[in-house]
């Protein structure tokens, strides 16, 4: 058995966080996903501070530990720490705690071993602080609706669950509640479009820097120096975030993703439907997870739910092409029309989330989503697309367009039954699905052998017909 | 307006010893699965020490014959670390220049001798060590590790040299001396302790 001590533990930390093994036995690297926030060109001055770091706090912390040489080097997107010498020392402690040295380990790590090593909060905020110099983010952007709350977002790539739900709980366990998890799940990272591919864009587990400060820390200065100014932006300080089990649960509406039954995601996950980041924690059944509460979501799932795209943004070839794909959408006969933007626009103004061209109140499109789709289609046209994200405020596209002369005409392609109400201007086409809890009630069910586990099954032709005679 | 003005040497103390402390219980109660208690006074090391003895006498009864006969000495910081059986002497030589060199180092061993404490720690706040202290602390092992006879018995003193860096509250290891890291120094009191 290793003996853990307050260096071992933050190096740990550190090696977990971003360490990358090979087949060589005598070196190895620790990633530093500083991408631009400590970019050689973008951030000299910065960058600088960055292999002092490196050379004053690793590398002889390493060297007195376990007798390792580290050294540093930088490219333009990320920084790594050399490391070269005799690893045994090294891998057996890791070894020791479940680990296998082997690829970067943060893809495919359990740190039950280390957190049950970790023998008070204070050894725990060492290792969190290694885990932190490398993969915690604190980079601006990650403000929220405001420059007052600044947030520590420790950024985890791959799909390793349990790690991230691992190391949620060793921050509960010193009384810092996470802000936020985002999982890496296609409900999160595309609750909108069901077809958006590029989901798979990490974990982020979101600490408010107020709260962070108190209970954690970095040996890096140039984190330290980061987060000093990133909390002066702040014109208040934070209270500190409520625990799972306090914390309000607003869901919105998602759609179901068709990746939802990836081999990447873990068993656990797969397969599975997600309202609500608290949702992911029921699940993997943390001890911190407001079941209570979310059981009373579960039971309104229908609501929060939609087997199609709410909202699927693309060019008219590839709208048309997805439409003969699937028998859903090919099976149906669409209605073409010239949308009235004027009308359509009026209404979104009186009542935002009111249903249009449904068969009764209780189906239909949402008419803000219809909105979005019609500002795209427009901004499209007009050049104002910055990928598929819109360039400028949605409603002056709107405006604009209700103002202009010379109106071009944007088609509504509506179908028989409220399904997916298709908007098309120029090259430009979106999706929009429509929404009934009534019918989407019956897709959903719970797993045998999770009960917090909702399992969406697609909509057939038979439940549309079923439904609406 | 509000001006800044700039630390001393003794503002940084507090940090410093609660840091120090920290780390040290936490290896302590991982590797021996004890708690150790670590008092720290500042000034004349026997009144202190006997100060400290008043204050805890039930973890600080192991080193009342030491604070009798101890010589009188004036330190810049020291802890007495115990676990209520045993106890270690550690003397901080704290400085905040922008390089300390051998005269420092000197100053350390000189109190070491004299209080006949085990452990002691050069430390410079956000500074550096002259290149004349590190290069013969990098060549010359026995410059750190003093072993003396006292009375007869074998003293052993080791010493190591540290940066405190005042932003991260953290220390910068410079791996200059026997004491190159706090596990390192955790680990000695622990094989200590054990005997």
């Amino acid at each position: 058995m290793t003996n853990m001590n307050v260096d071992k533990a933050y190096l740990l930390g550190l090696i977990i966080g971003g360490g990358v093994f090979g087949k060589s036995d005598n070196s190895f690297h620790i990633r530093l996903p500083y991408n631009q926030w400590g970019s050689v060109e973008k951030n000299p001055v910065r960058a600088g501070k960055i292999a002092k770091d490196i050379l004053s706090v690793v590398s002889p912390m390493m060297r007195g530990i376990y007798g390792i040489d580290a050294t540093y080097e930088a490219t333009d997107k990320e920084w790594n720490v050399q490391c070269y010498g005799d690893l045994s020392k090294l891998k057996n402690d890791l070894v020791s705690y479940g680990i296998s040295p082997n690829g970067e380990l943060r893809k495919n790590v359990s740190i039950d071993g280390v957190v049950s090593d970790l023998i008070d909060d204070n050894m725990k905020r060492r290792f969190i602080a290694g885990l932190a110099d490398t993969i915690g983010s604190t980079t601006k952007s990650h403000r929220r609706f405001s420059d007052d709350t600044q947030i520590l977002s420790f950024e985890i790539s791959g799909f390793k669950y349990d790690f991230v739900c691992q190391l949620c709980q060793l921050l509960h366990s010193i009384n810092c509640y996470p802000d936020q998890v985002l999982w890496n799940h296609p409900n999160f990272h595309s609750a909108n479009d069901r077809y958006y591919k590029p989901w798979k864009k990490g974990f982020k587990l979101r600490v408010k820097l107020d709260q962070y400060d108190k209970f954690g820390a970095f040996a890096f200065k140039t984190k330290v120096e980061s987060v000093s100014e990133n909390r002066n932006l702040q014109t208040y300080s934070n209270k500190k975030s409520p625990t799972c089990e306090n914390r309000p649960i607003n869901v919105g509406m998602s759609c179901v993703h068709i990746d939802e039954d990836s081999d990447l995601l873990p068993p656990i996950i797969r397969n599975g439907h997600y309202l609500h980041n608290l949702h992911v924690c029921c699940v993997l059944g943390c001890e911190h997870a407001p079941y209570d509460k979310m059981e009373e979501v579960l039971n309104d799932a229908c609501k929060y739910i939609n087997p199609f795209s709410i909202l699927h943004k693309d060019s008219i070839e590839n709208i048309q092409n997805l439409l003969k794909s699937e028998p859903i959408y090919s099976n149906r006969t669409f209605t073409v029309e010239k949308a009235n933007v004027s009308y359509i626009y009026n209404l979104y103004q009186k009542s935002k989330h009111k249903l249009v061209y449904g068969t009764d109140e209780t189906n239909g499109y949402p008419v803000n989503i219809l909105v979005q789709a019609i500002a795209y289609a427009i901004a499209g046209k007009n050049g104002k697309l910055n990928g598929k994200r819109i360039s400028g405020n949605q409603d002056e596209h709107i405006t604009s367009y209700l103002k202009s002369n010379n109106k071009f005409d944007i088609i509504l392609r509506i179908p028989e039954i409220p399904t997916v109400l298709i908007v098309e201007c120029g090259e430009w086409s979106a999706m929009v699905g429509a929404e009934n809890p009534n019918l989407y009630s019956k897709l959903i069910s719970r797993d045998s052998n999770n009960k917090f586990k909702l399992i969406v099954r697609d909509i057939t032709e038979e439940d549309l017909h079923e439904y609406f005679g | 307006m509000s001006t800044s003005v700039k630390k001393k040497e003794v503002d940084f103390y507090p940090e410093i010893k609660d840091f120090i402390s920290s780390q040290l219980k936490s290896n302590f109660l991982a590797s021996n699965h004890k708690t150790l208690h670590v008092f720290w006074e500042i000034g004349e090391l026997s009144t202190k020490l006997n100060k400290i003895i008043s204050e805890h006498p039930a973890e600080c009864q192991c080193l009342k014959e030491y604070a009798q006969t101890v010589p009188p000495l004036n330190l810049d910081i020291f802890a007495v670390i115990t676990d209520g059986e045993h106890f270690e002497i550690l003397i901080l030589e704290v400085k905040y220049l922008s390089s300390v060199g051998l005269q420092q180092l000197s100053q350390l061993i000189g109190y070491c001798i004299v209080s006949n404490a085990r452990y002691g720690i050069l430390l410079n706040i956000d500074g550096q060590g002259s290149s004349r202290l590190t290069n013969l602390l990098q060549n010359d092992e026995d410059l750190s590790k003093i072993i003396r006879l006292s009375k007869g018995e074998k003293v052993e003193h080791k010493l190591g040299f540290m940066i405190w860096d005042s932003i991260t509250k953290n220390f910068e290891y410079t791996n200059l001396g026997q004491l190159s890291t706090i596990s390192g120094l955790s680990d000695s009191l622990s094989r200590d302790f054990s005997k």
